[in-house]
C-alpha cells in the first residue's frame, strides 16, 4: 500500500502480493497462565509463539492446555474452556488476534512516512511486543464472552455468519455463500482457521465478484477508541453501507462541485469523513485520528474496495481501528 | 383495532428491506398499539422502545412461569446432537444438577428487536434468565423453553448449528442469542407479497415469523391485518 500513489490502478499481482503479506503477518505472543490457576502462581513459564495476525486465539488452546497441563490447579479443565485476557480485559475470540492487538495493545502503527507521526514516546515506555496475554481455563466470564464448545461449532458458526454478512454487503444478497458447496463452505473455515492462503483463495474466488464487477457495498467496520475513563467492555463499532463509488449527488454537496456528474472513488478517507466527520475533518489528511489496519496506518487515499480485495480478514471484512493521534 | 394497510400509505422504499425511518415508524406504531391493548390481551409481555447509541431498539420482555420440565424430559433427546452437545456444557455445573428435578422454574426473557445495519431488516437478539439463577442459560434451554416443538427440527436443521446463533448484543456487547437475518428479506417478500404494507404491518408480520419460533407469541388479534383480510376475501 503506497500512500503516495493514488492514481494508477493496481495490477492484480500487486493486490495479491499485499494479500500475501497480510496473510504472512505474525504477532509475537507471550502467554502466561492465570496465576490463580497455577500451582506455581506467577512462576509458570510463559508460552511464546509467533501467531498469524489473521488467526483466532482459540486455535492455540489445545497447545496451551498441553503446555500448562502440569501447572494447572484444576487439571480436568478442557481446551475449549480456555479464554484469554489482556490487562484484565477478556478478549473476544471471534476477532482475529491482529485486530485485538490493534484494538487493545496501544501500539503505534507502522507507517510509510517513517517516525514523523510517532515520536520516541513508545520506544522507551512499555514495548508492546511481544504481546503479553493471560490464558485462563476456569471462571469463564459469562457476562462478556460467548462460551466455546468442544467441537468448535460455535466458532465455526460465528465465522460463517460474518462471512455471510460480508457477502450480503458485496452482492446485495447472501446467495453467494449459500450457493457454496458444503465442502467449500467448511473448507473456507478450515482455510482461515489454519491460515492457508492458497485454499482460501480458491474458495474466495468463487465468492468474490470478479475484479471488473464492483462491489455493491464494501464490508468495512470501524472501531472507535474508548474514552479513557470507560469501564465498558463494549467496543464502539461504526458500520454503514459504504459503496465503492461516491454518487455524483453526494459529490456536488461537497467542495467537489467541479466533479459533479462524475462518480468519485470511495477512499478510506472519504468513508471516514462521511461517517465520522468530527474525527476526520479532512478526507485526505489524518488530523485528529488515523485509520489502522493490520498494524499499519492506512493511507487515506486507499480505495476501499481495493483495500477489501487485498487486505480483508478471512471473513471478508476489513476491520479498521481508529486511533487518536498526538 | 386493526392494522391499516390501505393504499394511501406510501410504499416501503426498499422493500423487502426496511429503512431506518420506516423501522422507527413501525416501532412507534407498534408501541401505540400495545398501549391501547389492555393487559389481558398482552398477558405477560411488556414493551419499550428507546433510542440507543447504536440506533433504536424495541424491547419486549416476557416472564414465563412454571416452565414444565417433566414435559421436556418426556421427549427423547438422544437423537438430537445439538441439544446434547449444549446440555453437556452444563453437566459440570453442580447447580444445574440440583435444579433439574425441580418441577418448574420461572424465566425472564428479554427480546430486543433492532434494524440490522448490514441486512436492513429487523433482527432479534434475546436472552433468557431464570429468576433464581445467577448465570445465563445455554442454547439447549432456548430450544427447551422457548422454541415450540413444531419448529425445533426446522430451526436446528439450518446452518452450522441451527438458525439460532450465539453472538454479542450490539448495544451492550454482552453475549446474546440471535436469529441470523440473512434469509429475512426473501421470506418477507414471499409473505408480505408486495411493498404496499405499512412499516407496522411489516414489523408485525416479521414478529409473527421470527417471534413465534422463539416463544414470542403476540396475541392473535395483532396479526389480523386489513390486508390479510382483504387477501382472504379476494
Amino acid at each position: 500500500m503506497d500512500p503516495q500513489a493514488p492514481s494508477p490502478p493496481p495490477s492484480s499481482s500487486s493486490l495479491s502480493s499485499i494479500q500475501k503479506a497480510v496473510w504472512d503477518g505474525k504477532l509475537p505472543l507471550h502467554i502466561t497462565l492465570a496465576p490463580s490457576e497455577s500451582r506455581t502462581f506467577d512462576q509458570t513459564d510463559p508460552y511464546l509463539i509467533a501467531h498469524p495476525r489473521l488467526a483466532y486465539l482459540p486455535s492455540l488452546l489445545p497447545r496451551l492446555r498441553d503446555f500448562f497441563a502440569s501447572a494447572l490447579i484444576h487439571p480436568t479443565s478442557r481446551p475449549h474452556e480456555g479464554w484469554f485476557s489482556f490487562e484484565g480485559v477478556p478478549l473476544k475470540w471471534h476477532y482475529p488476534v491482529g485486530l485485538l492487538y490493534d484494538l487493545y495493545a496501544g501500539a503505534d502503527p507502522a507507517s510509510r512516512g517513517g517516525g514523523g507521526g510517532s515520536p520516541s514516546a513508545t520506544a522507551e515506555d512499555a514495548d508492546p511486543l511481544p504481546w503479553r496475554l493471560t490464558v485462563h481455563f476456569s471462571d469463564w466470564p459469562d457476562e462478556e464472552l460467548v462460551r466455546l464448545d468442544a467441537d468448535g461449532m460455535v466458532m465455526h458458526d460465528a465465522f460463517i455468519n460474518s462471512v455471510k454478512e460480508a457477502d450480503f454487503l458485496r452482492n446485495g444478497t447472501a446467495k453467494g455463500i449459500m450457493a457454496l458447496s458444503k465442502e467449500d463452505s467448511a473448507g473456507l473455515w478450515t482455510a482461515v482457521r489454519d491460515v492457508d492462503l492458497p485454499s482460501f483463495q480458491r474458495i474466495s474466488n468463487i465468492l468474490l465478484p470478479p475484479p471488473n464487477q464492483p462491489f455493491r457495498n464494501v464490508p468495512v467496520r470501524f472501531f472507535l477508541p474508548l474514552p479513557p475513563d470507560s469501564d465498558s467492555p463494549s467496543l464502539k463499532v461504526v458500520q454503514s453501507p459504504i459503496p465503492p463509488m461516491i454518487a455524483p449527488i453526494a459529490a456536488s454537496q461537497s467542495m467537489m462541485a467541479a466533479a459533479r456528474g462524475t462518480p468519485q472513488i470511495q477512499t478510506i478517507g472519504s468513508a471516514l469523513h462521511a461517517l465520522l466527520p468530527n474525527l476526520f475533518p479532512s478526507r485526505r489528511t489524518p488530523v485528529l485520528a488515523k485509520p489502522v489496519l493490520h498494524g499499519a496506518a492506512v493511507p487515506m487515499a486507499a480505495p476501499v474496495e481495493e483495500l477489501v480485495r487485498c487486505s480483508a480478514y478471512g471473513d471478508g471484512w476489513v476491520y479498521v481501528v481508529v486511533r487518536m493521534m498526538g | 383495532m386493526e392494522l391499516s394497510t390501505s393504499s394511501q400509505h406510501p410504499a416501503l422504499a426498499i422493500f423487502p428491506l426496511l429503512t431506518d425511518k420506516e423501522f422507527d415508524s413501525a416501532c412507534n406504531q407498534f408501541l401505540d398499539r400495545v398501549h391501547v391493548a389492555n393487559e389481558s390481551l398482552m398477558g405477560r409481555l411488556t414493551c419499550q422502545y428507546a433510542q440507543r447509541a447504536i440506533g433504536p431498539i424495541l424491547r419486549i420482555t416476557r416472564r414465563i412461569s412454571h416452565v414444565s420440565i417433566p414435559a421436556y424430559n418426556s421427549q427423547s433427546s438422544a437423537d438430537d446432537p445439538i441439544r446434547e452437545r449444549y446440555t453437556e456444557a452444563y453437566e459440570d455445573d453442580p447447580e444445574a444438577l440440583i435444579r433439574t428435578p425441580e418441577p418448574s422454574v420461572s424465566l425472564h426473557v428479554v427480546y430486543d428487536v433492532l434494524l440490522s445495519p448490514t441486512y436492513q431488516v429487523p433482527v432479534l437478539y434475546f436472552n433468557l434468565q431464570p429468576t433464581d439463577h445467577p448465570g445465563p442459560l445455554g442454547i439447549d434451554a432456548v430450544y427447551r423453553y422457548l422454541v415450540p416443538s413444531q419448529y425445533r427440527e426446522e430451526l436446528q436443521s439450518v446452518g452450522v448449528m441451527g438458525g439460532i446463533s450465539l453472538g454479542y448484543h450490539p448495544e451492550s456487547g454482552t453475549p446474546a442469542f440471535f436469529v441470523h437475518p440473512c434469509n429475512t428479506a426473501d421470506v418477507m417478500r414471499q409473505i408480505a407479497g408486495h411493498r404496499r404494507v405499512t412499516p407496522e404491518t411489516y414489523l408485525i408480520i416479521w414478529l409473527g415469523l421470527v417471534g413465534n419460533r422463539l416463544g414470542l407469541q403476540l396475541p392473535r388479534n395483532f396479526f389480523a391485518t386489513d390486508e390479510m383480510r382483504g387477501n382472504s376475501r379476494s
